[in-house]
């Protein structure tokens, strides 16, 4: 069965550190079986991204096997779930970019990674970075491609059409 | 009066003269001593000598000689007076047929002047009129070769104005609103510009996979 990823879980970035954190659980488990009795252990804190993917892919975090087949299947999405590549001309928010997400792996793919950029050139819209091709969908390339019309609507215009 | 009239008076002016001359002469040879020794030694001659000598002794000779000059200095003055009468209305002649022939003489000049007047006159307008003609073709040349420069330029600065022009309207539009759209706002076509490139971007993640 597939991982379902939160999404809260954007990149690459947020993948590696559920990974991280997860093996910080397991050393933790590990530590707890070769301590001393009545030694005060302290648990690690599970990040909200953590627990709402154990959550939504109902692993329980508590039992070995399922943290270690939570971790292969990280490292599984970590090395072949999609990755896009999306510059803004500006800090997209939060929001912006969950809808965006939804979108993608909704009609893309479930696991859909995404790395935001930042290109101010571009004014409006976005530029998408697939594995081999770029799409271009600025307003800056949306103006450039409506220049023989501007050109068509200006000369209509000299000659008093 | 002609050049044969003229040449007539001054040969009968002439021929007068050279009677009068010829007479005056005649008459101061015929009392010559040389004259009288000629004439034959007889006795008739020789008392008509004395005779002669008798009557026209030397007084008579000088009363006859002063009254032949008298004479001559009368006919002498006379034709000196038709002489000069002559001369005048010769002259006068010879004024108006130089007046006249000068008169003319200068008409013909004048003619010949005008007519040379109105060559150069000629060739002066025929000269104008290839100068205007020329003038007029360099003139019609410069203006189509103007027309020609201008409507290439014309070209030209319409071509460079439509191709710079969408180039710098794009640049003005970016940058007036460039920070200006809120991505929140760009979501909805963000998302509809996904969607347009949805095959798309399907087929390339499946081939990037």
């Amino acid at each position: 069965m597939e991982l379902k990823i939160p999404n809260t879980v954007m990149s690459q970035i947020d993948v590696a550190r559920l990974i991280r954190e997860l093996n910080n659980l397991e050393d933790f488990f590990t530590s707890v079986a070769t301590r001393q009795s009545g030694t005060p252990m302290t648990p690690p804190r599970l990040s909200r991204t953590l627990d709402s993917l154990a959550r939504s892919n109902k692993f329980n975090l508590l039992d070995k096997n399922q943290r270690g087949e939570l971790n292969n299947k990280l490292d599984q999405v970590l090395k072949s779930a999609p990755l896009l590549h999306i510059s803004f001309a500006s800090e997209p928010s939060p929001q912006v970019m969950e809808r965006i997400l939804v979108w993608l792996r909704i009609n893309i793919h479930p696991q859909t990674l995404v790395q935001v950029g930042l290109q101010p050139t571009i004014a409006a819209g976005c530029v998408l970075r697939t594995p081999n091709k770029i799409f271009d969908l600025s307003l800056r390339t949306r103006l450039k491609q409506q220049e023989p019309y501007l050109v068509t609507l200006i000369a209509g215009a000299a000659h008093g059409h | 009066m002609d050049t044969g009239g003229l040449i007539l008076v001054i040969g009968l002016l002439l021929a007068a003269t050279a009677a009068f001359i010829w007479l005056a002469r005649k008459i101061g040879s015929s009392g010559s001593p040389d004259r009288q020794s000629k004439l034959p030694a007889t006795g008739l001659e020789n008392a008509a000598s004395k005779d002669v000598e008798h009557i026209f002794n030397d007084e008579f000779r000088e009363e006859l000689r002063n009254r032949g000059r008298l004479h001559f200095e009368k006919i002498i003055g006379e034709n000196a007076m038709f002489l000069q009468q002559d001369l005048r209305q010769t002259t006068s002649q010879l004024n108006d047929y130089m007046r006249s022939e000068i008169t003319r003489t200068l008409q013909e000049e004048f003619k010949k002047y005008e007519q040379s007047i109105a060559d150069a006159k000629k060739l002066a307008l025929d000269s104008i009129d290839k100068t205007i003609t020329t003038i007029e073709q360099q003139r019609q040349f410069l203006e189509t070769q103007l027309q020609t420069q201008s409507e290439a330029q014309k070209a030209r600065i319409v071509a460079a104005f439509e191709t710079e022009m969408a180039s710098i309207v794009n640049h003005y539009v970016l940058r007036a609103i460039g920070n200006q759209i809120d991505l929140s706002d760009q979501l909805e076509y963000i998302l509809a510009e996904l969607e347009a490139n949805k095959p798309a971007i399907l087929e390339d993640i499946k081939r990037g996979t």
